[in-house]
């Protein structure tokens, strides 16, 4: 015999990530999901931003690390919560590892909540955590495909980081075929052109990013 | 690799259902997944086999169906199929565009006895 189903496989991290969410807007923290390739500059556009933000607004980040703690360990001298999330070779983080790590925060003390994915283009695409948004981060080395080859994450940004603009001239990186895939995926998510080691264009987006979270409370 | 965790929860799913059905054996899974969904149809037919082993939904069948990225237009109210990731309408060049299907990733039913 047959049973009918028809039911998302993903139902159990859906609704635990509905409840997330719910709790983040009562608290009024926005939450943001970083996601990119590995390398592409997450921890160090979240140490230019710790930089700037710190004193400002309350900050707290979640790390998510396959293995190790050590994007935590560069982030540790900006005094402010993190907690790593190790998962021990999971290509992603979901709701339920969100969830249960939230009650190590001071809620009631935070205005924002970094949540730092495992590096990976594809997988924590599937995986609503209760973010308030989506950040991804793409880097000139790793070519100007990525959009075309992706398209998933440069859907559903709210912005889209390219850091590593200090090397492009080192590398085959074409801009404008990087803006025409982009355009047709997502037409008009902003952009921002960054090196997160010089510095160039930080200020820019930092802009940008004080003002999202402050429209929010 | 997020699909051994797909995997899981379709067989937490199919199990749950099994039992309530009071059903000794699972012989097929149909599952439905989008183009966007971002899974891997042979390793996931792997990952699931490997979830279900030494249950009673071992060796099941696991049928997937792969369902096409449609857009839908909100200018000139236009749907179409697309082949590549290119979601300017066709029609009118317009970039309000609808992801209407593509993204789905839910099991539809399962047979068994």
């Amino acid at each position: 015999m047959e049973i009918k189903i028809m039911k998302n496989i993903l139902d159990r991290n859906q609704n635990r990530a509905n409840e997330v969410r719910a709790m983040m807007k009562e608290k009024n923290i926005t939450m943001i999901n970083l996601i990119s390739s590995p390398g592409a500059g997450k921890t160090t556009l979240l140490e230019r931003i710790c930089e700037r933000m710190c004193g400002r607004l309350r900050i707290g980040i979640i790390e998510g690390d396959v293995t190790t703690d050590r994007d935590a360990q560069r982030l540790k001298r900006f005094e402010v919560p993190i907690v790593v999330i190790n998962t021990e070779g999971g290509c992603h983080l979901d709701s339920h590892s969100i969830s249960k790590v939230l009650n190590l925060f001071d809620l009631g003390n935070l205005d924002v909540l970094f949540v730092e994915n495992v590096g990976n283009l594809v997988c924590p695409t599937a995986f609503d955590l209760g973010e308030s948004f989506r950040l991804a981060v793409v880097s000139t080395p790793e070519g100007d495909d990525k959009p075309a080859k992706y398209p998933m994450i440069f859907r559903q940004a709210k912005a889209v980081i390219l850091n590593k603009t200090d090397l492009m001239s080192y590398t085959n990186f074409n801009y404008r075929n990087f803006v025409n895939d982009l355009r047709k995926i997502n037409p008009y998510v902003p952009l921002f052109r960054v090196s997160c080691t010089r510095g160039d264009g930080i200020d820019e987006f930092y802009a940008w990013i004080e003002k999202q979270i402050i429209q929010r409370q | 690799m997020h699909e051994l965790q797909i995997a899981e929860e379709l067989a937490g799913i199919v199990l749950e259902v099994a039992a309530n059905e009071h059903l000794s054996k699972v012989s097929r899974v149909n599952v439905s997944f989008g183009q966007l969904a971002g899974v891997v149809p042979e390793l996931f037919e792997t990952a699931f086999q490997v979830t279900v082993a030494g249950t009673i939904a071992e060796n099941a069948a696991l049928e997937i169906e792969t369902i096409p990225v449609k857009l839908k237009c909100s200018s000139c109210n236009a749907e179409y199929q697309v082949k590549e990731n290119n979601f300017v309408c066709e029609n009118c060049g317009s970039f309000e565009i609808e992801i209407i299907s593509g993204r789905e990733m839910y099991v539809k039913s399962i047979e068994g006895e």
